[in-house]
């Protein structure tokens, strides 16, 4: 295509089409005729009226989404049922509100298990409700999976059906609150007569509920009282340890490190878990050396813990709780009461044996002045004095047990950390000043239920044991930044309740929205046994309080089999860790959730119900990036992915099921109008040629992306015309990234020698309208002539204006009507099973041709974590030998530095300045056509 | 002040003449060693001695003041002319005149304009782990009768073979906790230490209690009982041991965990519990640390000094049932009679009069203890007073 370079004029298939555009006149004309218009992949429109009116009817358009092309890591992905009619979706009449998820109708969802872990000072529930899938009836579904081999018997194979495991908490002064809940939700009835899990129950009301601490022997009483339920007790240490071991294999962002403010997420391979120091720090210490599942030994522990610290600091100062004496230590200064060495050696350093003159020589020794009573010093200096000489004592215990055992790990949990940055940054720095910084103190985000889901655990039966780090994906309920991670208000009942509560945080004004500066790397200054260079204003007291979202267990979801070192893998392409790159983002997301409300409420018929709903969406969605903005690991490792899948979870969980459908569908309209055109021109080219101008429009037409400010705003000011030149003339080669010639000599050969095709391509769509039906389907056609089967992979969920698995069968068998090579390969893929085409009657005859089929990737977002797809994307993969990945989302945003065993092959245009510089040190409109070998 | 009582006991009538002085300026105490020669060097050596020609009889002398009443110290110092330096020219290598005393312990540095001052004399600064370990290698090698164990009350004497003195582990518990792996003379590393020391048991009990001192608080803690504080392993099981994991009932799972009691205040507390527990934490942990150190090093022998401990037998024995509870009975605690002097004992050994130590050390036959002193019934526990090892029979070499 040098030809471009020199000449204004744009050559497709041996076409030369110029600026006039003469040539793609009759398709254009088509397009002023009926509709908005929209063009790409070598076709050409034209005509201003079409653009004034899509910028009418683009100017409620929110577009969020150049930002955004999120892969989604985790949030949800209803297993595989692209099937389920979400509009009828609802939520659960029993949700409490943490939790975010939206039941859909067809599913039963029956509450199965409930634990309890009774400690002294809280009450932690863990329950599962699960969820079964609906019989499949899809057709499509059903012909995919006789094609692909995956009888509706493999997935009964999975012994235990999808679900949630629902993580509250109570404080056990309010049991009354815990027994309601557990009332209201008929969690102690379900675990009894529900299903055959609970052999161990009869169902004469003799129910009975696992359950561990202290409190398991307290209130048995009580709870056989008020729920009519025993409780059977669970060795604590046994559920610490199983509860560890599960969260460390399940979740993948669940141990951090901590220290000096910093958190960061560790990586742990599962095979490689074993043994590790489980330290729980309660009222006393326990150390455990953990060998394996159910194999531990308390190696030891301290005396002086939690109870030592809230006892001493109750009988030192006035507090009334164990949560102001933490908040008071934030603005302590330990060197008023702590002797130390600078004390001593008359602040020089005694640098001999590496102490520096801040290191605390002896906690509380100042305080044996004789000039000074106890009311002469501040509370606050006691706080912090004595939660720095238990901390370090127990890091330091710590740490001389994992060495004496050789454990390269330690975790620590138990109420005592409760998330606070100072205690787990004196621990962190205890461990790492006596082992030199060879040895990392971890924490847990689910570490105050360790025992609560360890007594989960010990039901037999409970079909968890199995469990895959890939099955569990973990969402967060709309409340979660306003509770940041304590104990949250009473069970919010329905939709309705939920909007309540948001409307009724903002009457009170209580501040949730406003950011709170994060505190620059280092500031919390505790130097371990130093001390600090701030005295911690800059540090929340509940700054490093994490959430604890509802993990959803999604049987179906698999690991993608292509992929070259799933353990290596990294779905996100940018780090978020960044300060300034989360800015960015949260600046991007937040002034596109204008438009992203007036859509959602547009596509639910601009009812008051739904301007409440999107209200109340707003608000929860701008919380939630208040909460991470102030704490961007509050709900685990946060990356552009998992930010982008919010929205969508936030969406849903306010009703919205598909704020695009009627965008999305006008645009499949008017593309599928232009469509025939192209296909003849394309047809009309050679082989060569038309590779290229296929490619080409697959990444022209990339750039009506909904999620795209920038184009978005192109669609507002600009003429469809003018994009399209635009886009086109971005296309001039070389692209930024360009490996066409590969890829083309991969497809066609060099000299005569013809290479073999591919058996199976995998092309992972994005955006609806002119991208899948202009750029990928002309795409997936070039391979079926090939005599390559092709999978076209979308979304299980809508998110923004992508095309979802549910609609391609529709869009694939419109295109069908034009088209007897799409029509023969839909039929053979049995998309085309309800004959909606007649013409059929001639595809008899070519029935060997190679399949078109549709897999659900088992995810609602814009884009894709290939950790956790669906089971039938799984299997479509496992005999693919070339996977294309389309759109910023799934080829840059996330998965541009993935590796596969298979060819690859990326595009997209970049419409995102910013990521442009980032990735490709190029511009805005720049495309990417990277194509990578089998590695 | 603790002025010791030596001097009078000794009943020697005889002048007394002072030779040496070396100080441990420590964050709370002031510690003094000084030997003062008898009056004669043919006075008669105890039978055990090995008399070596040349040598100086005499008795090293061991003082204690708070830090805070330095100026007690100093006008003690004053008063009994230690500055004099009798036989032992301090200065013998030293060119010019001013005097100077060996000095260690970080108040070394602190307070030396303030012995300029007041005594023109300058405190030669001494390091302060050379110091105890010297002081206790000293002690180790030269004293009969120096180590005991101390187990349910019952003190028991270790002989220890010197050839098989090393390594073993020196933990000293001043203000702080330092824990020193001593590998021969002047080979030693200090591998760990802890904040929580005696600094901390008299800090937090002085803001807990109304006592005016740490010998009051530690005799407090005698009639204390720290259940009334603590919570033992009995309150959370309901009185039932939780023998999987080999704890007793009685066994403290928190200090100070009945404190959290909403119902109750710090007056609500007998300082005696306060004291007790408090007593009882500190003493478990240091043993705990110290015994998972030595474990580390692979240390036979756990050896603790310092002030915290004063002979205080319920603080051995805390000490000595941690060191037994985690090492399941293989390791054992032992305490120094002199365990306060290390630091001042050390920097007395430091003088140079040419290599005093190598004299010293060449003696290396035990020193006994003035039998008169060491059955000092007039021992008050509340005045912190060793068990009467106010001074040591020695003699001493120049070379």
């Amino acid at each position: 295509m040098a030809s471009l370079k020199e000449d204004p004029i744009l050559e497709i298939d041996g076409i030369i089409i110029k600026d006039e555009f003469e040539i793609g006149k009759p398709v254009i004309d088509k397009l002023r005729e009926d509709r908005p218009a929209l063009e790409t992949e070598g076709t050409v429109i034209k005509g201003e009226s079409v653009i004034d009116k899509v910028r009418e009817e683009g100017s409620g358009g929110q577009g969020e989404r150049d930002m955004v092309p999120p892969t989604s890591n985790s949030i949800h992905r209803s297993g595989s049922r692209p099937q389920l009619d979400l509009s009828k979706a609802a939520i659960e009449g029993n949700f409490e509100e943490r939790d975010p998820t939206i039941l859909l109708p067809n599913q039963s969802d029956d509450i199965s298990h409930l634990a309890l872990d009774i400690g002294g000072s809280l009450i932690k529930l863990v329950y599962f409700s699960r969820h079964q899938d609906r019989p499949t009836n899809d057709k499509r579904k059903k012909t995919v999976k006789e094609r692909l081999g995956i009888s509706n018997g493999n997935r009964r194979s999975y012994p235990i059906l999808g679900g949630r495991l629902h993580f509250v908490k109570f404080e056990t002064s309010k049991i009354n609150e815990c027994l309601d809940f557990i009332s209201s939700k008929q969690l102690h009835r379900g675990g009894v007569d529900s299903h055959s899990w609970h052999s161990d129950t009869s169902s004469n009301g003799n129910a009975v509920i696992k359950a561990t601490g202290g409190g398991a022997y307290k209130y048995a009483d009580l709870f056989k009282e008020r729920l009519g339920v025993s409780l059977d007790k669970e060795d604590e240490m046994d559920c610490l340890v199983a509860g560890a071991n599960f969260l460390l294999k399940a979740i993948r962002h669940e141990a951090f490190t901590h220290m000096e403010g910093q958190k960061e997420f560790v990586q742990i391979d599962q095979n490689d878990l074993f043994p590790y120091l489980l330290v729980n720090i309660g009222s006393g210490v326990s150390m455990i050396k953990v060998d394996g599942d159910g194999k531990f030994e308390r190696v030891s522990g301290t005396n002086v813990g939690g109870g030592t610290y809230w006892g001493l600091g109750r009988l030192l100062t006035e507090c009334k709780s164990f949560d102001e004496l933490l908040e008071l230590s934030q603005k302590g200064d330990n060197s008023t009461i702590d002797m130390l060495v600078g004390d001593i050696y008359g602040s020089m350093d005694y640098n001999k044996i590496g102490l520096s003159a801040s290191t605390i020589a002896s906690s509380f020794g100042k305080a044996i002045s004789e000039k000074k009573e106890l009311t002469s010093y501040k509370p606050e200096d006691i706080s912090l004095s004595l939660l720095r000489m238990i901390s370090y004592n127990i890091g330091q215990i710590s740490y001389l047990n994992a060495l004496r055992f050789g454990l390269k790990r330690i975790f620590f949990g138990g109420f005592f950390i409760r998330g606070h940055a100072y205690t787990m940054d004196a621990i962190s720095f205890a461990v790492h000043f006596w082992s030199k910084g060879e040895a990392q103190a971890m924490f847990l985000r689910h570490e105050g239920y360790l025992g609560a889901l360890g007594a989960f655990m010990s039901y037999e039966k409970h079909g968890l044991d199995d469990l895959m780090v890939h099955q569990l994906v973990e969402r967060f309920p709309m409340g979660a930044p306003y509770t940041g991670g304590k104990i949250h208000g009473p069970p919010l009942g329905d939709l309705n309740e939920k909007i309540s509560w948001m409307e009724k945080f903002v009457q009170k004004g209580t501040e949730i929205t406003a950011p709170v500066p994060m505190a620059s790397s280092g500031t919390t200054g505790l130097g371990g046994f130093e001390v600090p260079s701030s005295k911690g204003g800059t540090l929340r007291a509940d700054a490093s309080a994490l959430n604890v979202g509802v993990l959803h267990l999604e049987p179906t979801l698999e690991v993608f089999p292509q992929l070259a070192d799933p353990k290596m893998y990294e779905p996100n392409t940018i780090d978020l860790a960044n300060h300034s790159e989360l800015e960015y983002w949260f600046t991007v997301l937040s002034d596109h959730l204008p438009d992203l409300v007036d859509k959602a409420v547009a596509s639910e018929g601009g009812t008051d119900d739904s301007k409440r709903r999107g209200d109340a969406f707003a608000r929860a969605f701008s919380a939630h990036l208040a909460r991470l903005m102030e704490e961007p690991a509050a709900y685990g490792k946060l990356g552009l992915a998992n930010l982008l899948e919010l929205r969508e979870e936030c969406l849903r969980e306010f009703q919205f099921v598909d704020a695009y459908r009627s965008i999305k569908q006008r645009e499949n309209e008017a593309s599928l109008a232009v469509l025939p055109d192209l296909l003849v021109e394309l047809d009309s080219m050679t082989e060569e040629t038309r590779l290229l101008t296929l490619i080409e429009g697959v990444l022209a037409a990339n750039i009506f992306d909904w999620g795209s400010r920038a184009c978005v705003e192109l669609y507002h000011k600009g003429t469809i015309i003018e994009i399209y030149r635009m886009s086109r003339n971005k296309m001039q080669r070389p692209w930024r990234v360009d490996d066409f010639d590969a890829f083309k000599e991969r497809m066609l050969g060099s000299g005569d020698k013809k290479p073999c095709p591919h058996k199976r391509a995998l092309l992972f769509v994005d955006n609806s309208g002119a991208d899948v039906i202009l750029g990928m389907l002309p795409l997936a056609r070039e391979f079926l002539r090939h005599g390559t089967e092709v999978v076209l992979v979308a979304n299980s969920l809508p998110a923004l204006n992508d095309v979802t698995a549910m609609e391609l069968p529709d869009i694939v068998a419109e295109a069908a009507k034009h088209c007897d090579i799409l029509r023969r390969a839909a039929e053979a893929g049995g998309l085309l099973v309800d004959a909606m085409i007649n013409t059929s009657d001639v595809s008899k005859d070519n029935s060997s041709s190679v399949p078109l089929m549709v897999v659900e990737n088992g995810c609602g977002s814009p884009c894709i974590d290939l950790r956790q797809v669906s089971s039938e994307l799984a299997a479509a993969a496992k005999d693919a030998d070339l996977i294309v990945l389309e759109g910023m989302g799934r080829a840059l945003h996330t998965n541009f530095n993935a590796r596969f065993k298979c060819e690859a092959l990326k595009l997209a245009m970049v419409k995102n300045q910013r990521l442009a510089e980032k990735l490709i040190k190029g511009n805005i409109y720049d495309s990417v056509c990277r194509y990578e070998p089998a590695s | 002040m603790e002025h010791n009582r030596e001097v009078e006991i000794d009943g020697n009538s005889n002048p007394i003449q002072i030779s040496r002085l070396a100080l441990d300026i420590g964050g709370s105490l002031i510690k003094l060693v000084y030997f003062s020669r008898n009056s004669g060097d043919d006075e008669d050596p105890p039978k055990d001695k090995v008399r070596v020609s040349n040598g100086v009889n005499g008795r090293l002398h061991f003082a204690k003041f708070e830090t805070a009443k330095i100026n007690d110290c100093l006008q003690f110092i004053s008063a009994n002319k230690l500055l004099l330096g009798g036989g032992f020219q301090h200065q013998e290598n030293c060119t010019n005149d001013r005097s100077f005393i060996k000095a260690t312990g970080g108040g070394a540095y602190k307070f030396s304009e303030l012995f300029k001052e007041k005594l023109g004399i300058s405190l030669e600064k001494e390091d302060e782990m050379d110091c105890l370990v010297t002081g206790a290698n000293f002690l180790l090698k030269a004293v009969n009768q120096e180590a005991f164990t101390y187990l349910n009350g019952s003190k028991e004497f270790v002989q220890i073979d010197h050839n098989d003195l090393y390594p073993y582990l020196l933990v000293n518990i001043g203000s702080g906790v330092s824990m020193i792996k001593v590998d021969g003379d002047g080979k030693f590393e200090r591998v760990s230490g802890t904040s929580v020391g005696g600094g901390t048991f008299w800090g937090l009990g002085k803001l807990l209690t109304k006592c005016q001192s740490f010998d009051e608080l530690l005799e407090l803690s005698h009639r204390g009982d720290n259940r009334a504080i603590d919570t033992l392993v009995g309150d959370i099981y309901g009185g039932m041991d939780y023998s999987k994991i080999g704890l007793l009932s009685t066994t403290i799972a928190s200090s100070f965990g009945k404190a959290t009691s909403h119902n109750k205040d710090l007056e609500d507390y007998k300082p005696e519990d306060i004291s007790r527990s408090l007593l009882r934490m500190i003493s478990n942990n240091i043993g705990q640390i110290s015994y998972l150190n030595a474990l580390r090093f692979g240390l036979k022998r756990i050896i603790f000094g310092g002030f915290f401990i004063r002979s205080h037998s319920y603080t051995m024995d805390t000490i000595a049932v941690a060191v037994h509870f985690w090492s399941k009975g293989e390791a054992k605690a032992m305490f120094l009679r002199h365990e306060g002097f290390l630091g001042a004992l050390g920097a007395f050994m430091s003088y140079e009069t040419h290599s005093l130590d190598d004299l010293v050390v060449n003696q290396m036959m035990p020193l006994p203890v003035n039998a008169s002193l060491g059955m000092d019934t007039n021992y008050d526990p509340l005045k912190g007073d060793l068990n009467g090892t106010e001074s040591i029979q020695c003699s001493v070499y120049r070379a």
